[in-house]
């Protein structure tokens, strides 16, 4: 193994592992779930290291118990009552504590140190090893743990050591699945690439790459074993294969059910040990989600919370303007989240889209685009709200209609072709159910007898041979799921349909076949169409205007032509600037430097003057208003102010 | 341009095993990633490498990496032949060739600060003098524009944007002072604000540091300016290859000029006829017959399916196999 | 074509380790000390014909197997004789004929006494899956569509407080509280019962059952929530759910038509994973409640130090786990369009 000197001195090694712990204390108590499950864990642990302070009678004062001191209930004397033999009740608790924590601890232990082994090992290796680890692990995963415990300390001698081990040989199954899964990923990883790249050899890149990686999975694990382990010890113990000597609280229970509790009404011989278990093992889980919550976070939001009601604003109820289908007016989106300030995503857009015209929305990632978009059929995840402004469409304000109502607009009016159509795609119903499901929804009077005819027309219209129409998406190829989810888009003749960034993730030449398609049939049904690119050249070959959005506001909107041969915005030079363009190769790309805003710190005056480079004092001070320069020619920069 | 071989590349071939033999089919299966692929690289020349997904080329970058072993043919490195090395003398070739990876995001290791992962290959490679150590790390952040060095090191990757990342990702790599560095996609994760840095920086860093750069992109649209020479790439093959201005101005391979027609210009006045390809690049698993382009091929003619069109030489730097060429 | 292929090569991935375990089965027994065949004619009560019978039965006079005359303690032998003439194989031959040896408590065939027991524990599981299944979803999806509202915090903190349960001492607590409102203390049936007529018989089992079931039910209904839950949340976060809320879809016409299948698909293969562990609930619970079934033949025959019972229970139980695994993975399989055709 390579033996590689470590970068740091130990001294800095030790504070840079301390402020990696620090950095995840500060997470970590932020997590009300993980904090009850410590706390819980740190009490019970604190009771069985002090046991013999705590507990008010030794553990082996039975010598003195008579027949009268049998099963008595809860006194000043015996807070939780006497045990089967006299014994007080709390103290064996408490005693019990030590065996059942010891148990569980050192049996996960063995589980953990084989599983993890074993997962690493096959997950790092693969090949032979991988194949026969593997395949040994099944096969303890599936032949039953208890019932496999049961016949082997059945035939051994149930002491403590045999449960422990036992329980621990048997237990790491789930572990070893769990860290080998965890290795393929993190090995899978580019950084491990790069570290082989270095010349970093197997030890290295084990040590230095993948356990700090697979070492957070390995402690939640740890944490959910020990308490399996803590509920196997108690199901032995109690089904008689426990340690006489050794006062579990699983033995506890076995001496109190087998020996007359439930006859004598002795509730608390059974209820105390019961309620230990409990204790640790929620203690435990607790501990372990909230351990997995911050390390693995994952936002707790769907598609289907309820969003935010929209600020309706009734004030400005203008009549949207001759031959406008859409006319969204001063539209303004935050992103509220609890305890934070919001974040301003989407600020005051306007903007109107024509019968048969294809606008372009144009932004670097983060400037707002999709929100818009999403916002227009009120798609926001839960966070985002419609903070000002109004959505007409058909004679309507869509920010203010019901759900119902704009659930019949939804598709039949305005659809969606949405970016990477494998997700947009439900992997596990065929395509033409994915279709007719929008016909029967919003054209309920649709012949049932035509709606094969009616899919396999749309199909063929995307150039999607019939006879693939019942497969599922994973059969299709990415350019073939972008046509089907654009004959989807197309099923209910919507007069608009949003094109949010359709071809990103597609091949040149797929990208090409796929705005063919685009123009082609905009052209041929006469549809609106807004198309969502950060892709300059797209927005210049396909479109009649252009909205060129930076940090959440409109930089700059005009017709195409003179967005690229006139534009008043520094934003819009400096993006043309860095884009290649083909027919003149010897052009020096310039690149902006700096890196587009943050949504929670967004600049005082104009987002963009931290990157601008015509920026004099104003720019930081005065957000800028947006400029008419001419009719359809709207700019927000303070510099065209003398233009106009 | 010197007319020294630096790099030269010999027939290099990759075929991966896909299922091997079933019940029912006794054949096995393979995937020819990289299917022949000739060419030569220059001391401090630029060679951009573009192709399609399934075309091979990420393929091709492993192979030179030493990162896979070919199936077949020759990688020679200053006469050297470095195809087969074993464990010590693959660790020392590492030094000259390095590479740059497309996602910043993934290729950085989320648990080491900045100061690690350029300290790393120096690590890895035994250079422990501390003085020696600090110099070259600081000095390859601040050729990979992270000036001054000191405010990165003790930060972590998920504190810097993306083309910072970048820049990391290339510190790392400048660090063992490589005469040729492999650019796998490196922009294309980034934003178009921000991708010429990242381009530009390379362009620098062969006049400084006279780094020779293998430019692996899908994008025919980012090679210019800053590319010597174009090779295009079409199902494990190099279809065609030439200076930037011929392959740009002059393609001769219908692949390439298809290809060309297709990347959007951002001009509006300039909207051209597009030679769209119908159908997709097919499996690599079974490749066509005779030519094999000759599936998609607008101008494809009988002798295309039998006959595999060789290299024809078209002017003394370009090359484009095509039947039609063929005089 | 594919799928047949997957189909032979699981079922045959569970035969080979169905016949791990009756080799595992086998030598465990002989390797730890307890030998159920020869400690059976060690029992003094035993008259000599009947020990005579025994041995020639298990073959006690053979070697255990090639190359060792016996395991505890180990005892070298002779490697060169047939293989047909140890013990191991006499084992698997009987196995074969259904033969797993005499209960040294009742002196009657194990076969016989646990195919008695098989069904009530059958009966158990099934009832207590089929409720903790259906409870256990129907609660995920109400967690996971008002998620972060009080009925998702309710669900999850119920769901973990029972999963932390230990399921014997839950049936304890249930018995205890059972017994004070009149539901019977033990066993399947009041005795007597089988005078009565049919549907007074059914009423009498399902009172005796009610504890039991319910005690199962709570223990594995925890899990299946949670695993509901979040496998639903993921779901419900992916962009096809966006998909079908943009094409107009009600919220009832989303969970049922594109979200419920994608996350019931998960929980399938959970399902297959805790079978193992639902075998372990049902000996627990059966031990509390004295339900006559394997679980409690397990009980029994560890109390009873009776090795025969135990080491045909733990073959039976695990074959079946085994099998029901294999059917849930076949299940898995049919369900996912995914797999299929890939």
């Amino acid at each position: 193994m390579q033996t590689t000197l470590s970068p740091s001195t130990p001294q800095a090694k030790t504070a840079k592992t301390a402020s990696r712990l620090q950095g995840f204390w500060h997470v970590f108590r932020k997590n009300r779930t993980g904090l009850i499950g410590l706390g819980m864990l740190a009490t019970i642990l604190f009771t069985a290291i002090f046991a013999p302070v705590i507990a008010p009678y030794d553990s082996s004062s039975t010598s003195s118990a008579g027949i009268s001191d049998i099963y008595n209930p809860p006194s000043a004397e015996h807070w939780l009552g006497t045990d089967d033999a006299g014994q007080d009740v709390f103290s064996n608790f408490i005693f019990g504590a030590r065996v059942s924590l010891t148990v569980g601890f050192f049996a996960a232990f063995i589980s953990i140190i084989i599983g993890g082994v074993f997962g690493l090992v096959a997950g790092f290796f693969g090949g032979r090893w991988e194949n026969f680890l593997m395949r040994f692990t099944d096969i303890f995963l599936v032949i039953p743990d208890l019932p496999l415990m049961v016949v082997i300390v059945a035939l051994t001698k149930p002491s403590l050591l045999n449960i422990i081990f036992v329980i621990g040989l048997l237990g790491w199954t789930t572990t070893a699945r769990v860290v080998r899964s965890q290795t393929l990923a993190v090995k899978s990883k580019k950084f491990v690439l790069r570290a082989r790249a270095i010349g970093a050899g197997k030890g290295h890149i084990v040590t230095r790459h993948i356990l700090p990686l697979v070492m957070p999975i390995l402690v939640v694990q740890a944490v959910l074993v020990v308490s399996l382990a803590i509920l196997n010890e108690s199901a032995l113990s109690f089904l008689g294969l426990g340690d006489p000597t050794a006062l579990s609280w699983g033995q506890m229970l076995n001496y109190a059910f087998g020996r007359g509790a439930m006859s004598t009404g002795a509730w608390w011989a059974l209820v105390v040990p019961g309620f230990g278990i409990v204790w640790v093992v929620l203690g435990l889980t607790l501990l372990g989600q909230g351990l997995e919550k911050v390390l693995n976070p994952r936002l707790e939001t769907h598609h289907l919370m309820p969003g935010r009601s929209p600020v309706q604003n009734e004030a400005d109820l203008d009549v949207p303007g001759k031959g406008a289908l859409l006319e969204v007016q001063n539209l303004s989106i935050n992103y509220v989240n609890d305890g934070q300030p919001p974040a301003r995503a989407v600020e005051n857009i306007s903007f109107t889209l024509k019968e048969g015209e294809l606008v372009g929305l144009v932004g670097e990632s983060g400037c707002g685009k999709t929100t818009l978009m999403l916002a227009l059929l009120r798609l926001l995840p839960a966070a985002g709200q419609i903070v000002n402004g109004n959505v007409f469409f058909g004679g309507k304000d869509l920010v203010s209609l019901s759900d119902d109502e704009l659930n019949d607009i939804r598709w039949s009016g305005i659809s969606i072709i949405f970016q990477g159509a494998m997700n947009a795609l439900n992997p596990v119903r065929p395509v033409d159910e994915q279709i007719s499901e929008v016909i029967i929804k919003h054209l309920p009077s649709f012949p049932k007898e035509r709606m094969q005819g009616r899919v396999i027309e749309l199909l063929e219209l995307v150039g999607i041979a019939a006879d693939h129409k019942d497969h599922y998406p994973h059969q299709y190829s990415g350019g073939m799921r972008q046509r089907a989810m654009i004959a989807m888009a197309l099923a209910c003749n919507p007069q608009v349909v949003i094109a949010d960034e359709p071809t990103t993730a597609l091949d040149v030449m797929i990208q090409a076949q796929i705005l063919e398609l685009l123009d082609s049939l905009r052209k041929k049904l006469g549809l609106a169409v807004i198309f969502v690119t950060h892709d300059l050249g797209v927005v210049a070959e396909m479109c009649d205007r252009v909205l060129v959005m930076y940090g959440g506001v409109i930089a700059e909107y005009a017709s195409v032509d003179v967005i690229y041969n006139d534009p008043k915005h520094p934003y819009t030079q400096e993006l043309l600037k860095a884009f290649p363009d083909l027919t003149k190769p010897k052009k020096k790309l310039s690149s902006i430097p700096g890196y587009p805003p943050r949504l929670e710190a967004l600049p005082a005056g104009c987002r963009f003057a931290p990157r601008c480079p015509s920026v004099f004092d104003r720019c930081h001070t005065e957000q800028p208003a947006l400029h008419i320069l001419a009719d359809e020619h709207k700019v927000s920069c303070h510099l065209v102010e003398a233009l106009k | 341009m010197s007319a020294d071989n630096f790099l030269e590349v010999r027939g290099l071939k990759k075929d991966f095993d896909v299922g091997s033999p079933t019940l029912f089919s006794r054949a096995p299966r393979n995937l020819h990633a990289v299917d022949g692929v000739d060419f030569t690289l220059h001391r401090s020349e630029v060679i951009a490498l573009v192709g399609e997904s399934g075309c091979g080329k990420s393929t091709l970058a492993l192979l030179l990496m030493g990162l896979e072993d070919p199936t077949d043919g020759k990688v020679i490195l200053e006469g050297r032949d470095i195809t087969h090395l074993n464990d010590h003398e693959r660790k020392d070739l590492r030094r000259k060739i390095q590479m740059v990876f497309q996602d910043p995001y993934e290729s950085l290791n989320p648990t080491q600060t900045i100061e690690e992962i350029v300290t790393e290959p120096l690590a890895v490679h035994g250079i422990t003098n501390s003085a020696e150590r600090d110099d070259r790390v600081k000095k390859a952040m601040e050729d990979a524009g992270l000036k001054p060095a000191e405010i990165y090191l003790k930060r972590y990757p998920h504190e810097l944007s993306g083309g910072q990342r970048q820049r990391v990702v290339i510190a790392a790599a400048l660090v063992l002072e490589p005469e040729i560095i492999l650019a796998d996609e490196p922009v294309s994760m980034l934003d178009v604000s921000i991708r010429a840095e990242i381009i530009n920086l390379l362009a620098e860093l062969r006049i400084t540091r006279q780094i020779a750069v293998i430019f692996i992109t899908h994008d025919l649209g980012s090679v210019g300016f800053f590319a010597d020479r174009v090779a295009v790439m079409y199902l494990g093959r190099i279809v065609e290859i030439g200076t930037m201005l011929e392959v740009l101005e002059k393609p001769q391979h219908p692949y390439t000029k298809a290809l060309l027609s297709v990347i959007p210009v951002p001009n509006p006045r300039l909207r051209r006829e597009r030679i769209i390809l119908q159908g997709e690049t097919p499996n690599p698993i079974d490749i066509p017959s005779g030519c094999r382009f000759h599936p998609r091929c607008p101008v494809a003619f009988a002798a295309c399916k039998v006959s595999d069109p060789p290299m024809v030489t078209i002017s003394r730097t370009h090359q484009a196999a095509c039947l039609l060429l063929v005089k | 074509m594919n799928r047949t292929r997957a189909f032979l090569k699981k079922t045959a991935w569970s035969l080979f380790t169905i016949i791990f375990v009756i080799i595992l089965n086998f030598f465990l027994f002989r390797v730890l000390p307890g030998d159920p065949a020869r400690a059976g004619i060690r029992d003094p009560r035993l008259k000599k014909e009947a020990i005579e019978m025994l041995r020639v039965r298990f073959g006690l006079d053979k070697p255990v197997i090639n190359c060792f005359e016996s395991l505890n303690p180990i005892e070298v032998g002779s490697c060169a004789i047939n293989p047909l003439d140890t013990q191991f194989f006499i084992y698997v031959r009987n196995l074969m004929q259904g033969e797993l040896g005499i209960s040294y408590h009742t002196n009657r065939p194990v076969a016989d006494i646990l195919a008695e027991r098989l069904w009530n524990t059958v009966l158990l599981i099934g009832a207590g899956q089929i409720l903790s299944i259906v409870f256990g979803v129907v609660f995920g999806i109400f967690a996971a569509w008002k998620a972060r509202t009080s009925v998702d915090y309710a669900a999850v903190t119920t769901s973990l407080i029972a999963w932390s349960l230990p399921t014997f001492w839950l049936g304890i607590i249930l018995l205890f509280w059972g017994s004070t409102h009149g539901f019977p203390l033990a066993g399947k049936a009041t005795p007597g019962m089988s005078s009565m007529p049919l549907l007074q018989q059914w009423g009498d089992i399902a009172r005796h059952m009610f504890l039991p079931t319910l005690t199962y039910t709570i223990v594995y209904m925890g899990e299946y929530t949670l695993i509901m839950r979040s496998s639903l949340m993921d779901v419900l976060s992916e962009d096809y759910i966006l998909t079908a809320k943009a094409k107009g879809l009600s919220t009832f016409q989303i969970l049922k038509d594109h979200a419920l299948k994608n996350a019931m698909l998960p929980l399938v293969t959970v399902i297959a994973i805790n079978l193992g562990f639902t075998v372990a609930g049902a000996i627990q619970i059966e031990a509390v409640f004295s339900w006559p079934g394997l679980g409690s033949a397990i009980y029994e025959a560890v109390v009873r130090r009776d090795f025969p019972i135990l080491q045909g229970a733990f073959l039976l139980i695990a074959v079946a786990v085994i099998l029901a695994n294999l059917i849930a993975d076949l299940t898995y399989n049919f369900l996912d369009p995914r797999v299929q055709t890939e």
